[in-house]
């Protein structure tokens, strides 16, 4: 029996859940906007209270690494990687967008994950569903939302449209003819989803050590552009 | 005013700029590790601290820092009474490092968490190595972020009576460094020229006399306004003249503040506290007014977590611990705590 700890904050949602060998003895979900760092260990402890789990007992712990906001992600990320060095248990990483397209691996279209990236840019990436999951059928990406919709349209695919980037672009993906919008609750990272997916990496032990595992940003810092361009 | 628990064992972690530390302190004095983990190298070529690569890397760094820190102290993290973390002033994403693994590990380990101001921190990092510093204490506290003087009137009692109205103290040294062409960090390579050239050769202004506030901005202009009038001027003679400018300002007002509070004791914080000239001069200035002065080693001056554990202690005692709802306070003041 492995229990788990997953948590998400790469978006202004902060998702916590505890599974039980791939299934979820709970979950909280709260609109935190950008106060993650306040919101994140209350809801990991009211979860353990709720659930009778002691950190202790856990045989992992399981992060979203994103792409998405970056304070957020070094909170959750942070605490993942302390927790998993502090109770000496693996950490799986794994993508934000990974965990919006998972829950609509039932659909049999093609999905496109997109997390908002503000200034009219969005994090995306594609997939297809294969039974028990979903399979990336493109790099994790950071470009122009207009970009992404001119890609698609030239795809010519029908295609599910799932998170947060959708509606803070939706004059761009409103253009989209063979594209439907999964909506509200598949808006940002599923916990439920990441314990599902981390369970069968550590089945598989496919898990890193805490230190390695890291914030996928996609971008570099602004000063770091900054610089190149100077070069 | 001396907690009156016993020695506590307490875990700090410092993120608040470009240091990722951690260190373990017992009662509030006595250091068992202190680790810091520096990224001057990381932002050298941008001449200053830049948030995003500071933030980015304290992630990083911050799991291999703790862990080092306890080893180093030959402490578990079941022999520690309570762990504490900046949680400003500073950075805004670089201290949500540091606070959240403090709150992670206290939730593990079901020990209190203390959210540490990082200025009070600095007044505190004397005690690591003067453990019966008493107050009331005249505090200079100098770095690339602060510049403050402040009147320590006793534990948690904090009087701010000036502070910089333009520059801190440390981003003069930089900007003037990366002037001269002398690199980053300015403080460091300023200390070093100063002493081949004349403090005297150019008599820079020395800003706001007679007044509390600092200001470095003015100077920083007559500087450059001189090495272009003047370029035939050595640059040692120009770092040295910059140099005795800024610690006369800093040591006329300590002075002042320290009479006008009747503080017996003279304390130095912050990094630009490293600089020999100040040091010095301070020595002078307590000697020639029978003061006390004190003088933290430079890996107390600068950010360590040590003083961050050190201030966790007094404040565990004095107001308990904090919330784990508790988050960063970017802008956070030096007030009065209990
Ligand atoms: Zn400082």
């Amino acid at each position: 029996m492995t229990l788990m700890l997953a948590i998400d904050t790469a978006t202004p949602r902060v998702a916590v859940a505890i599974g039980e060998d791939g299934r979820v003895l709970g979950s909280v979900y709260l609109s935190a906007r950008r106060r993650h760092a306040e919101a994140l260990v209350p809801a990991i402890a009211y979860l353990c209270e709720q659930t009778g789990v002691e950190l202790r007992q856990l045989g992992a712990v399981a992060v979203g690494v994103g792409p998405g906001l970056f304070t957020g992600l070094r909170v959750g990320v942070t605490t993942a990687k302390i927790m998993g060095q502090a109770l000496e248990v693996p950490v799986v990483g794994v993508s934000s967008l990974d965990l919006v397209a998972h829950p609509l691996r039932f659909g049999g279209q093609m999905i496109a994950a997109v997390l908002d990236a503000r200034r009219h840019e969005v994090f995306h990436a594609r997939y297809r569903p294969v039974s028990g999951g979903v399979q990336l059928v493109t790099e994790y990406r950071v470009g122009p939302a207009v970009e992404l919709v001119a890609e698609l349209e030239a795809g010519g695919e029908d295609v599910v449209l799932a998170g947060d980037g959708v509606a803070s672009n939706r004059a761009a993906f409103g253009a989209l003819e063979r594209a439907v919008d999964a909506g509200r609750e598949f808006e940002a990272p599923s916990a439920t989803a990441l314990v599902e997916i981390a369970d069968g990496r550590v089945g598989r032990e496919e898990f890193s050590a805490p230190w390695d595992v890291a914030p996928l940003y996609l971008r570099a810092s602004d000063a770091e552009l900054a610089w190149g361009n100077r070069r | 005013m001396t907690p009156d628990a016993g020695p506590a064992t307490i875990l700090g972690v410092e993120t608040s700029c470009d240091e990722t530390a951690a260190a373990v302190v017992v009662g509030g004095r006595s250091v068992r590790s202190s680790i810091v983990s520096s990224q001057v190298d990381l932002h050298a070529r941008f001449g200053g601290v830049v948030p995003e690569i500071a933030s980015r890397a304290h992630v990083e760094l911050i799991g291999p820092v703790v862990a080092e820190a306890l080893a180093a102290a030959s402490t578990g993290l079941h022999d520690l009474d309570a762990i504490a973390a900046c949680r400003g002033p500073g950075l805004a994403g670089a201290l949500l490092v540091g606070v959240s693994a403090a709150k992670a590990l206290a939730l593990v380990t079901g020990l209190p968490y203390v959210g540490v101001n990082h200025l009070e921190a600095h007044l505190y990092a004397a005690w690591l190595e003067e453990p019966d510093l008493e107050p009331p204490l005249a505090v200079l506290l100098v770095s690339g972020g602060h510049t403050l003087l402040v009147i320590m009137e006793a534990h948690g009692r904090y009087r701010v009576v000036g502070q910089t109205v333009d520059d801190a103290a440390g981003e003069a040294f930089d900007k003037v460094a990366r002037f001269l062409g002398l690199g980053y960090p300015g403080g460091p390579a300023i200390d070093r020229l100063a002493p081949d050239g004349d403090p005297e050769a150019i008599r820079f202004p020395r800003a706001m006399p007679g007044e509390p506030n600092f200001s470095f901005s003015g100077l920083k202009t007559a500087v450059v306004n001189h090495a272009r009038q003047h370029p035939d001027t050595p640059v040692a003679d120009v770092a040295a003249s910059f140099q005795a400018a800024v610690v006369d300002q800093l040591v006329d007002k300590l002075a002042a503040a320290a009479d006008g509070a009747g503080a017996p004791t003279l304390v130095l914080g912050g990094g630009v506290a490293a600089n020999s000239a100040l040091r010095a001069r301070v020595g002078t200035l307590g000697a020639a007014t029978g003061r006390d002065v004190f003088l933290p080693a430079p890996a107390f001056c600068t950010d360590n977590a040590a003083m961050i554990a050190a201030a966790a202690w007094w404040r565990l005692e004095a107001v308990g611990p904090t919330p784990l709802d508790d988050g960063v306070d970017p802008t956070a003041g030096l007030g009065v705590v209990a």
